[in-house]
This record gives C-alpha cells, sequence and structure tokens, in this order.
C-alpha cells in the first residue's frame, strides 16, 4: 500500500484520472437528488437557454429539459453498464481463457478458432445487430450483449496470463499432491495472474463507456426518455448551429469519463505488470 | 604517466539510483591489472562483479553513477566520450558474457557478426575480414571453421557459441578481455575445454584478463591473482595460491571452506556455512561489508577498516580469519554411518527396470531415457551425476509421477507407480516427493509459507485443523533453521537459500519415503548450498527417507550419496558405492567428468581428459555404446556397432563397457609422487 502511494505520488496522470473518475463517481451518486430538475422535466419558458440563464448551469435542449441534470442522470446508467459488462466480460473471459490454455490440445485450437469468428465481426456492429433483432434495449439485454461482444478479448487476455504461470514448477508441485484442475486454474494460478487481469478490467470498463456511448448514439442503445449520453448527442444534433451546449456538454462527459478510466488503467498496468 | 599495468582501477565506485534510496553497487575499488596478467574476480551473486565490469567498459545503465579513475594505459576511461569509447570496446578491451545464446545475433551468420568487429574496427574489406575470422575460429579450435562461419548461431552447440564468442573478442587482438562467467552455463566438460582453450591463447597474443566468476575452482585454472569481492568492495587480493592457502579475511576463508570439494563426504565433514545472505547495500552503510554475517566480529570491526598490506602484494582488509572459532550455533555434526558398506543390506524401497521415456513423435523421437534399471534402498541416497540432456531430469519426473514412462517398471515398496498423477492413489503422492530446482518458481509468489506448506497437509495428510497444522509447520520451519516469524510471509520475500529451506521443509512436512531431489542446490550461491546440503543431509539422517539427488556437480553428488549412477545420454554408464564410483576402475566418462570438476585446491592438478564435441543427437537410434562418439579410450568399431556389457567390479559396482576391467583404471595416467592428501585419498586421475 505505502509502494502503491509513493507510485501515485509520481504519476500526476494518474492522480487526474483518479480524481476525475472519483468525480463522476460522486455525481452518479448524490447528483440526481441535489439536482432540482427530474430529467424529464420541460421548462417551457427556458428552451434552448444558454449555460447560466434561467437556473439551467449548463443550458437546456429543445424541449427545456435541463442538461446537467440528464448528464447527471445519464452518468448513473453508463457508469453501471459499464462497470457491469466490464465484470461479467472478464469473468466468462477468465473461465474460457483459463480453460483453453490449461487443457491445451485440441481445446485450445478450437478456442481459439472460435475465438477469431467471433473476432472478426466488431464488437460494435454485433451488438448493434442484436439489439436490433431483438428490439430490448434495456440495461440488463445491454449490459448482456456488450459483455458477450467483449469476451474474446478478455479471454485471449487470461489465456495469455495463464501460459505465462503455467510452465512454473508450483503447478507441477500441485500436480504431483494431487490437486484438481479448478483448484490448480483458480487457487494457484489466478492470483499471479491478477496483474493483467486487472489491467484488462479496467481498460474493458473504458471500453464499454465508448460502445454504450456509441450504441446510444446509433439509436440502439437506452431508449428514450432515460438519458443517455450518447443519445443526448444525436438527439440534439440538429440544433446544433443554435445551441451548441446540447452537444457539447454530453460529448465532453463522455471524453472525460473515458480519458479518467484509461489513465487509470495506465497505473494500474504499471505498478501491477511493468513494476512487478 | 607510463607504467607496467594495462588497467589501473582507481577508487572506483559505482551507485544507482532506485526509487527508493540509491545502492552502492560497487565502492571504492583499488585494482590493476600488468601485463600479461590474468586477475580473477570472486564472489557471489550480488557484489557486483558484473556491475564492475560493465563500469570498466563505461558501460553502466542510465540510473547508474561511477566515480573514480579507470586508467587504461595511463587514460581514463570514465571522462571519455561515448564515440570515444567506440574505439575501446571491443578493440582494445573486449568482453565476453555469460550467456553466449543472447550475445548472438541469432538473424545473422557467425561469419558476418565476426566480419563486422574487423569491418568497424581495422577497416578490412570483406575478404581480408573474413579471412581474419576463418583463423580467429581456428585459433579455438574449431573444426571446419570456414563452414561454422557459414552457419547460424542456433546451428552450433552452446559450448560453440560461447567459442564464437570468445573468437569475436579475441579478433582485434585487444590488451585487456574481461570474462564475465563465461562458462557458468556450459557442461563442466565443454567448461574444461574452454578453460584449457582460455589460457593457453592468453599467452600467445599476451593479453592481459580479467575472470570473473563465482566459482573458486574455476578461478583458480585460469587466474595468477584474485580479488575476492564482497557487497561491492574487494576485501582481499592477492597471489593466487596465498588466497587459497592463507586466506586472511573471514568472508574468503568461509566461502573456501563451504565449496564441496573431492574427497569431501557428509560422512566425515560438515560443509562450513556462512549464515545469512547478501543483504542490499545502501550508500549510508560504511565498516566491514561482511560484519552482518562475520562470526568473528569484534567491536573493532565497525570503526577499523581498511585495506592492509598482509604480506608482500596479499591485501585483506581484515586478518580474523584464523581469530578463535566461535562455537558452531547449530547443530554439531551429525555421526552419518556408511550405507551399504558390508552392513547388512536394508530393503529394497524403489526399483527401476527397463525404463524408457521418449518424446517427440515417431518421425523425431527423442530418447530420453532409454532402457535404465536401478534400485534404491531404504535409507540411502542415491546420486545421479551427467551432462544436460542426459536424462536425469525425465528419471526424476517419472518417479516422482509428473509424467508416465513409455515403457518399463517402477516398483515402490512392491506398488507399480509406472503412471503418471492423475492415476496414482494419495498415499503414493504422499510418500513421494519433489524438490525442484528453482525455488523461486517451484513456491507459489502468491501465498505465504504457512499455506504452501499446510496445503499439503491438509490434502495429503488430511490434516483439517488449521491449528494443528500451524503447530506443524512451525516445528518443520524450526528444523530448517527458519523461524515461526516467517509463518506469514509470501515466498516472494524470502531470499534464494530461505526459498530453498521452505521448499525442503514443504517436501518433508509429510513425512515422505522418499525425495526426489531435482538440482535442488544448483540456483544457489556456494554459501546457500553448503547450509542447503547440510540441512538435507542431517533431515535425511533423522528421517531415514530416501533420496534421489540429481545433479550435474560431481562435487555435490560426492558428497550426499551413498550410491552415484553416471548417465549419458539416457542410459547408465556406471552404478556403485561413491567411493567406487568416484576411485578406478572407472567408466571413461566418468574419468572425464572427474577430470573436468574444476577443483577448489588449486595444488591439485589432475591429468586433463578432454571431451571433444556434445552428445549426439539423442533423437539417433543408437546401436552400440552411446558415448562411443566422444570416447578417448574407445578401442574400435566395436563400441560403434554392439551394446557394451555390463562388467562387474564389485557387488555394488558395474560398468557399462567393453574395455576389460583391469584397463579402466588411470594406470596409464598415474604418475608416481607429488600425491596431495585429498588425492590419495580419491585415486582420481592426476599428474
Amino acid at each position: 500500500m505505502k509502494d502503491f502511494l509513493t507510485m501515485l505520488k509520481r504519476s500526476p496522470a494518474a492522480i487526474i484520472g483518479i480524481s476525475i473518475l472519483l468525480l463522476w463517481i460522486l455525481i452518479a451518486i448524490f447528483g440526481p437528488s441535489i439536482s432540482p430538475y427530474t430529467y424529464t422535466a420541460m421548462d417551457m419558458e427556458n428552451q434552448m437557454t444558454a449555460p447560466g440563464q434561467g437556473g439551467h448551469l449548463l443550458g437546456t435542449d429543445s424541449l427545456g429539459r435541463d442538461v446537467l441534470t440528464r448528464i447527471m442522470y445519464g452518468s448513473r446508467t453508463i457508469l453501471t453498464i459499464a462497470l457491469m459488462t466490464s465484470l461479467f466480460s472478464s469473468i466468462a473471459g477468465i473461465i474460457i481463457g483459463f480453460s483453453a490454455g490449461y487443457f491445451g490440445g485440441n481445446i485450445d485450437t478450437i478456442f481459439l478458432r472460435v475465438m477469431d469468428i467471433v473476432m472478426a465481426i466488431p464488437p460494435l456492429v454485433l451488438s448493434m445487430v442484436v439489439l436490433g433483432i431483438l428490439g430490448d434495449s434495456s440495461i440488463l439485454s445491454l449490459t448482456i450483449i456488450v459483455s458477450i461482444a467483449y469476451t474474446p478479448a478478455t479471454a485471449r487476455v487470461a489465456r495469455g496470463a495463464l501460459l505465462s504461470c503455467k510452465g512454473f514448477e508450483y503447478v507441477d508441485a500441485a500436480r504431483i499432491r494431487g490437486e484438481n484442475h479448478l483448484y490448480i486454474m483458480f487457487v494457484e494460478i489466478l492470483p499471479n495472474t491478477i496483474g493483467p487481469v486487472l489491467v484488462e478490467i479496467t481498460a474493458r470498463f473504458a471500453y464499454s463507456i465508448m460502445m454504450i456511448a456509441s450504441l446510444g448514439f446509433l439509436g440502439v442503445g437506452l431508449q428514450p426518455p432515460t438519458p443517455d449520453w450518447g443519445m443526448m448527442v444525436i438527439e440534439n444534433k440538429s440544433i446544433i448551429r443554435e445551441a451548441p451546449w446540447t452537444v457539447l456538454y454530453p460529448s465532453l462527459a463522455i471524453a472525460s469519463l473515458v480519458i479518467a478510466i484509461s489513465l487509470f488503467s495506465d497505473f494500474v498496468n504499471k505498478v501491477m505488470v511493468n513494476d512487478k | 604517466m607510463t607504467n607496467d599495468f594495462v588497467l589501473q582501477i582507481k577508487n572506483l565506485s559505482v551507485s544507482y539510483r532506485t526509487l527508493n534510496d540509491a545502492v552502492s553497487a560497487v565502492r571504492n575499488i583499488n585494482l590493476n591489472v600488468g601485463k600479461k596478467e590474468s586477475l580473477g574476480i570472486i564472489g557471489e551473486s550480488g557484489c557486483g562483479k558484473s556491475t564492475l565490469s560493465y563500469a570498466l567498459m563505461d558501460y553502466l545503465p542510465s540510473n547508474g553513477s561511477s566515480t573514480g579513475e579507470v586508467l587504461f594505459r595511463g587514460e581514463n576511461l570514465l571522462t571519455k566520450t561515448q564515440k570515444e569509447m567506440m574505439a575501446f570496446r571491443g578493440n582494445r578491451i573486449a568482453m565476453v558474457y555469460q550467456n553466449p545464446y543472447s550475445s548472438l545475433n541469432p538473424s545473422l551468420t557467425i561469419g558476418y557478426q565476426l566480419d563486422e568487429v574487423t569491418m568497424f574496427h581495422r577497416g578490412y574489406k570483406a575478404k581480408k575480414a573474413r579471412k581474419a575470422s576463418v583463423e580467429a575460429l581456428a585459433d579455438l579450435y574449431i573444426g571446419d571453421p570456414a563452414g561454422v562461419a557459414r552457419r547460424y548461431p542456433h546451428q552450433v552447440s552452446g559450448g560453440m557459441q560461447q567459442r564464437i564468442c570468445i573468437a569475436m573478442a579475441l579478433l582485434c587482438r585487444p590488451d585487456l578481455i574481461i570474462l564475465d562467467e563465461p562458462t557458468t552455463a556450459l557442461d563442466v566438460t565443454t567448461e574444461v575445454v574452454i578453460l584449457d582453450i582460455i589460457g593457453e591463447l592468453k599467452e600467445k597474443y599476451d593479453m592481459s584478463m580479467i575472470y570473473i566468476s563465482h566459482d573458486i575452482g574455476v578461478i583458480n585454472k585460469v587466474s595468477d591473482r584474485i580479488a575476492v569481492m564482497y557487497r561491492g568492495e574487494v576485501v582481499e587480493v592477492g597471489d593466487q595460491r596465498t588466497i587459497f592457502k592463507h586466506p586472511e579475511h573471514p568472508y574468503t576463508r568461509a566461502l573456501i571452506n563451504c565449496m564441496p570439494r573431492a574427497g569431501v563426504v557428509k560422512e566425515e565433514v560438515r560443509l562450513n556455512t556462512i549464515p545469512g545472505y547478501v543483504a542490499r547495500r545502501s550508500a549510508a552503510d560504511t565498516g566491514c561489508p561482511f560484519v552482518d554475517r562475520c562470526e568473528k566480529r569484534n567491536a573493532d570491526c565497525e570503526a577499523k577498516y581498511g585495506m592492509i598490506e598482509r604480506a608482500s602484494g596479499h591485501f585483506a582488509a581484515c586478518d580474523r580469519a584464523y581469530a578463535e572459532d566461535v562455537p558452531d550455533r547449530k547443530r554439531a555434526a551429525l555421526k552419518i554411518p556408511k550405507v551399504g558398506n558390508g552392513s547388512a543390506k536394508e530393503e529394497i524401497l524403489l526399483e527401476i527396470s527397463d525404463l524408457y521415456k521418449y518424446y517427440g513423435n515417431q518421425h523425431r523421437r527423442v530418447r530420453a531415457l532409454d532402457g535404465v534399471s536401478v534400485s534404491l534402498e531404504k535409507n540411502s541416497v542415491l546420486g545421479v551425476v551427467g551432462e544436460s540432456g542426459c536424462g536425469k531430469s525425465t528419471m526424476g519426473h517419472t518417479i516422482s509421477g509428473l509424467m508416465a514412462p513409455t515403457k518399463g517398471k517402477i516398483l515402490f515398496d512392491g506398488i507399480d507407480i509406472s503412471i503418471s498423477w492423475k492415476q496414482r492413489t494419495p498415499e503414493v503422492l504422499r510418500d513421494i516427493q519433489l524438490i525442484f530446482q528453482n525455488p523461486g518458481r517451484s513456491l507459489n509468489p502468491s501465498f505465504t509459507l504457512e499455506k504452501i506448506i499446510g496445503r499439503p497437509m491438509k490434502k495429503l495428510l488430511g490434516i483439517q485443523s488449521r491449528e494443528e497444522r500451524k503447530k506443524r509447520i512451525v516445528d518443520i520451519l524450526q528444523k530448517v533453521d527458519l523461524g515461526e516469524e516467517y509463518l506469514y510471509r509470501k515466498a516472494t520475500q524470502l531470499s534464494g537459500g530461505e526459498k530453498q529451506r521452505a521448499a525442503v521443509a514443504r517436501a518433508f512436512s509429510i513425512a515422505p519415503d522418499l525425495i526426489v531431489c531435482d538440482e535442488p542446490t544448483s540456483a544457489l550461491d556456494v554459501s546457500v548450498q553448503a547450509s542447503v546440503l547440510n540441512l538435507l543431509g542431517d533431515l535425511q539422517n533423522e528421517s531415514g527417507a530416501a533420496y534421489i539427488f540429481i545433479s550435474h556437480d560431481l562435487n555435490v553428488i560426492n558428497y550426499i550419496s551413498d550410491y552415484i549412477m553416471v548417465m549419458y545420454l539416457g542410459r547408465i554408464c556406471e552404478y556403485g558405492r561413491k567411493d567406487e564410483v568416484v576411485g578406478p576402475p572407472y567408466h571413461p566418462y566418468t574419468q572425464a567428468l572427474l577430470s573436468a570438476v574444476p577443483d577448489v585446491d588449486p595444488s591439485l592438478i589432475r591429468e586433463p581428459v578432454r571431451l571433444e564435441g556434445s552428445p549426439p543427437n539423442p533423437t539417433r537410434k543408437i546401436t552400440g555404446c552411446p558415448f562411443a562418439g566422444r570416447c578417448h579410450r574407445k578401442i574400435g568399431p566395436i563400441c560403434d556397432t554392439t551394446p557394451p556389457p555390463k562388467v562387474q567390479a564389485s557387488d555394488d559396482h558395474y560398468i557399462m563397457c567393453h574395455l576389460p576391467l583391469d584397463q579402466l583404471g588411470d594406470a596409464e595416467l598415474d604418475k608416481p609422487g607429488n600425491l596431495t592428501k585429498t588425492e590419495s585419498l580419491m585415486k582420481t586421475v592426476k599428474a
């Protein structure tokens, strides 16, 4: 822990990243409850007001909804979905990747080919098509589908991490002690791959945010009136000349969150993998 | 200013900046290397030997900085720019590194890499450069040098690669050559050939040499003068014989005494050990670097410290090497009874008959074990020795169950265990334990010692209560000289020796009958090796477990074993009680191994039996004697065509050779006179 703090002191980028991330988490938790508006409340007198006027800090959109409030509500859904997605895809990836790498042989070959096929389809296209067919864009289905789309990538990372540990003699020692495969994989090997796995989870977190925002932008993400950052951008596309803030602030929100998580992920990588 | 010295090092210090503090890796070194002189630098790992050599070439990593002077023929190298240094590096000062495989570029031919040197430094044209390269290769006794020059590094053996590296270093006829552990990664039989060549070429080209090694035997062979380094400082410098015969610094003496050597066996001698380990030294520490591990320290050690000339040319930082020995704080030497020497035979614990293990497929089959039959008595130690690739580890792994043999039977206490771990019963898994070569890799770095040692107890002894396990773990930790405070340490927080002790503790924690030790000391420093060997000896004696002790080091094998089995290319060459194996009559391969082992005692000079080349391709089916291709006593075609018969030398001792028993001695190598005490004890090959 002491090392962690010394390392943190030496990397200003990580401090910035973690601060922005913490700020967004605080906004997601407390923001909606301190806002005087709800995300659907339309202020008929103040439509497309500029930031700071009429009691709207970041202005309003064409329907007179408060942009700041919508961003704050949007941060809740996006953080929740992204966190769940990165966790689910990592857990699924670890299970699949570990089994493939551990047993090797034909299992591994089949795994690699299947993953190649899934990876050949861009995750965004895959999610779009599936969500489009399902016609259901609830938080749950969004989470499941994005998790599936990301699983091949995390499985590959997990497989690589396992292979780098599999050759160590502590694995042999466990074998000739009669341990079963699950014990060797998840008790002996998993703790030693925690570095790359954590880096993958954090990086996946940033990707998920972009993915969910993109899906919202393309109209297959969360459906109105749920506030979604990507959707806010596309909704207000037509009034970008008259009210640029309606597009600018959601975009900034997406960018700042993704950059913050990436900086944090770089730091995790530095602490957990490179300096070990 | 001119003088006779090729290299003068004055007050050289090197420190590295790290995250937390500055580490002083080398401090206040004063050394001179004269013309044609060979200086050996010896010390354990982490003593700054390699850092010193890099500092001499002004080639430190970016966080290193050096102060002092390095005068090469009067010119201070440390004040040169990197561009100016190019005229020195590889040209007037050459360096050979430990691992030839990583110092040669795998994608360029050997000839190209050699030519480059003279083309760059001497401005030779391609043809002339190649001629020089081929000559240099021929100097190193490489057969078909022109052909070798056209090959790629991976197409030649490790020993050959190192010879090529040396040839490269010699191309520009440097004034000084620095060899940094050039033979550590090689087999003894290859090592001894390279050492011979180095000695010869040094004479031929009037070079000065700095030879860095952790092995006193090797240093003795090639150096005129020896500098002993400890934690970044030179603690003693002097003539090779003086250092060996009468070391003044306690560290030097301890280091020499902890090497197992010819004639030292566990029944008679307990190896000397140095407690503790080489700790990192911060720039603030002063005084004697050895003080924390020294058994002869007194109140003066901190304050009075400095190099003093003890005799002409012999400098040491301390003279307390012979101060009254502090009585051994540990257990006194146990009287270890000799096994199998006339006394009643013990019961057979393990019986291996006609064991085969093949790797690969039908097209490319590697015969790792090619018909091995041996048996092991209860409570005895079988030493398995041979060069790398002879199948000794494969044998250990089939016995411990990491893999099943291809053919053949292993009977353990009457149970057939020629199956892998998947099918073995928990009782067999409990009774056979394996200690691995590298403890850093065999202990899970994420676990505490409690978990590492406790898990086999829970799994194989079925002790469910954590308290009960803990009690036993503390017991066993104390037996391996690790205290209770180690219970919650993780493997990564231990030093190399402590890790191996923990691994030994894990193996012993469930009271097995047989422990397979696969090179348990070869990844350790000599001082630590000694303590682990002592520990293994004590525990074996106490517990009555049998060992199969695998090592490439004949001195270690000779120290710990009761029986020795010499392997070559998956077959047994010789088997017998240890005194029978290391004495005549012996198999020609055993003879070569014995004479190749660099001995600690410089007065012991042996008639060299040199093996050329490397073991043949193990994928080829051998019809005759596997050793025939390299044998110095080959009789004729019979060796290549007919498998050698088993010649029984005594009840326990047999040799696989076509030569009759009376010709397998060292009669023709024996020359009367100048037998040292050790030699007459050993009756080995000598001058």
